[in-house]
């Protein structure tokens, strides 16, 4: 079995191309075969599939696509070649995470399958939201305080001292440190210490921050987390092999991640479907991941919860909870904000498609695309965790989730397209009191009427 | 074959993404007399534009709008010698500079506009990705560029969007260059906060957004 480093040095060594002849040459040609050799085919009426045979021919595909296409290393030009024995070997060896976290706080990663009645692995937050100084702490110690999170996903500081963050630059070292202090300070007083953090580091956008962040007094921990990106598609660069170096040298958790742009370089569902089942088994066999955090984002509409999106998040799932143990935590994106009702139903939408897809574990349904400042709340959290907790332990079928969604869909899908204003909704500040950070009366009341609507509708709520 | 088949022809080959099919029929408009320029606007441009709006509405995706703009290169490959002969010109919208601030090194974005841009008659010079502001400006001027098109893929790096605008005004050069800026946390609020002159949330938007501030330039 290949190690990392062969790996490495197949970066180094492997065929030479531009990248533009790659994409034009190899990605696409390849992508189109494959999907019309394998029959994947996207349905839009039924965004929650349940044909297990399609799952089934999605990993076939995806395998026979990673063995001809490989990896392509942006900065050496070179593809790294994958033989389709290594990759059936690296499967079939792949030994599961066990757990994260510490004490009292530890949690268990353990497969899903389709119809699995226990919860999903809960990551709660939404990391990647930049988030002021002064809001950063609250959030955390907000969702630490969900009894059933079992990780926290830190927000990224947006500045540090006032100064804005400048990625690439020492101010990224600031706000990975900071970032880092002010969640373990969160955590604590949540009564939470042992959670672990598994999307380190979202403030740092290159490896020297990730590094710089790994040391001891930091406060990184080896039973947290550590992202590392596949870049769309189908490509890997040193700075993302260089964080994976470092943290597999250290023995730390790495987590696989992939975020595959729908109507990108993958084209159309089934493209895009292949692909985001392909980082999953790179993950496993490149990076030796501990976990997957994965999900498709339309390239337009900047989010998941789009009918195409909720289907390639629906047939991955199963696909690769079916024919895996490597977990994936599915990673959606909603265009709806905080305090809006588009939110709940985009959300809700996602995990009805996670949790009975068979995902190991569920992230946060991101508001308002990821990218408002302080533009995500607990609400938001706790939320997702009712609903997947509700989906998961009342045994919901895929068809009666396709059923729900479609729904749903109709509810905000032509909104999605061109939102109506104040569907970014609002900001932590404007939603919870900066003192006691006990939320408003305006969401208190959005909440209770959002529930009900949705439980009227049929979502389990827990 | 007439006129009418070579130019429909070209716009066919664009759509399907056909390089023979253009290379052969790029040789039949010279070779039947058409003028080079009509058969690049009302054949080539014409099948690009199709494929741009089914882009734009969602209806095909990347590799097709890749494939047809590079089947439209194919074609002007056999066509340009005999355009720079004539001593003709391809009229260009206008000349964009694309870049990735620095700190950023995601391109898929600004990749997608170079294409759209290209293809919809701007000339484009792409300086890549992770790029200093002063390289940028440095590049502009080199290519005496009309406009300065921004990507910034994370909000860690969007400040250097802030910060080429201000360098600009501190160089008191601000009105030599239109100010473009996008990329996944890029906002119309942050481009009028920042300054910029424009916003673009799809590749169509900076086409457009493009044209009106040159053609409001142009107009006294």
């Amino acid at each position: 079995m290949p190690s990392l480093l062969d790996y490495l040095e197949r970066a180094v060594t492997g065929p030479i191309l531009t990248q533009k002849d790659f994409h034009m040459k190899v990605l696409i040609p390849n992508i189109r075969k494959i999907v019309k050799e394998f029959d994947i085919k996207y349905d839009p009426k039924d965004p929650v599939p349940s044909d297990d045979a399609l799952a089934d021919r999605l990993y076939e595909a995806s395998i026979e696509f990673l063995s001809m296409t490989g990896l392509y290393c942006a900065d050496t030009n070179r593809i790294i070649q994958f033989d389709r024995k290594e990759i059936e070997k690296g499967l079939e060896d792949y030994r599961e995470a066990g757990t994260f976290g510490e004490g009292r706080d530890r949690s268990v990663l353990r497969p899903r399958k389709p119809g699995d009645k226990n919860p999903p692995f809960c990551h709660i937050g939404t990391g990647t939201v930049a988030t002021s100084e002064e809001i950063a702490m609250a959030q955390v110690e907000g969702y630490a305080s969900i009894p059933q999170a079992n990780s926290i996903s830190i927000p990224a500081l947006s500045s540090v001292r006032g100064i804005p963050v400048v990625g690439g630059s020492p101010l990224e070292l600031y706000a990975v440190f900071n970032s880092i202090e002010a969640a373990r300070k969160a955590l604590w007083r949540a009564g939470r210490p042992g959670l672990p953090i598994l999307n380190l580091c979202s403030a740092a956008t290159t490896a020297t921050g990730t590094i710089a962040g790994c040391y001891p007094t930091v406060g990184l921990r080896p039973s947290d987390g550590w992202l590392i990106d596949f870049i769309a598609e189908m490509t890997v660069d040193f700075n993302n092999l260089n964080k994976l170096t470092f943290v597999t040298y250290i023995g730390a958790n790495v987590g696989s991640t992939d975020l595959v742009i729908l109507g990108g370089y993958a084209g159309g569902a089934p493209g895009t479907a292949l692909v985001m089942t392909t980082y999953h088994i790179a993950g496993c066999v490149l990076m030796k991941g501990a976990y997957h955090l994965t999900g498709p984002i339309d390239m337009n509409l900047g989010c998941s919860s789009t009918r195409a999106g909720t289907w390639v998040l629906s047939v991955v799932g199963r696909a690769t909870s079916q024919n895996t143990r490597y977990c994936a935590i599915a990673l959606p994106y909603a265009v709806g904000g905080p305090c809006t009702k588009m939110y709940f139903y985009e959300a809700a939408v996602s995990q009805l498609a996670a949790v009975t897809s068979g995902y190991a574990g569920i992230q946060v349904s991101h508001p308002a695309k990821a990218v408002i400042n302080d533009g995500v709340t607990p609400t938001e959290c706790l939320f997702n965790v009712g609903a997947v907790y509700g989906i998961a332990q009342s045994g919901m079928t895929a068809d009666r989730a396709s059923e729900l969604c479609n729904r749903l869909l109709e509810k905000y899908e032509e909104d999605i397209k061109n939102p109506p204003p104040g569907t970014e909704g609002k900001t932590y500040p404007e939603l919870y009191d900066l003192k006691t950070h006990k939320r408003s009366e305006e969401y208190d009341r959005l909440y209770d009427d959002i529930l009900e609507e949705l439980t009227r509708m049929g979502l389990p709520f827990k | 074959m007439d006129k009418k088949d070579v130019l429909e022809n070209l716009a066919t080959a664009v759509i399907e993404g056909n390089k023979d099919m253009a290379r052969e029929n790029a040789q039949n408009a010279l070779t039947a007399g058409i003028d080079p320029l009509e058969a690049v606007d009302q054949g080539l441009s014409k099948g690009m534009g199709v494929v741009g709006a089914q882009f734009e509405s969602g209806d095909s995706f990347l590799p097709e709008l890749l494939m047809a703009a590079d089947t439209f290169s194919a074609a002007m490959e056999i066509i340009e010698p005999t355009i720079e002969a004539r001593k003709q010109q391809v009229r260009k919208e206008g000349t964009v500079l694309l870049a990735t601030v620095k700190g950023d090194l995601h391109n898929i974005g600004k990749n997608i506009v170079g294409t759209v841009m290209e293809t919809s008659g701007f000339e484009v010079v792409d300086i890549g990705i992770d790029q200093s502001t002063l390289s940028i400006i440095e590049a502009a001027d080199k290519n005496k560029v009309e406009i300065i098109a921004l990507s910034s893929l994370m909000s860690t790096t969007m400040p250097n969007q802030k910060e080429l605008i201000e360098v600009l005004k501190e160089m008191g050069i601000r009105d030599r260059y239109f100010v473009l800026v996008g990329g996944g946390p890029v906002s119309q609020k942050w481009a009028d906060d920042i300054g910029a002159d424009g916003y673009g949330d799809t590749a169509i938007d900076a086409v457009n957004i493009s044209r009106s501030l040159l053609n409001a330039r142009s107009d006294p």
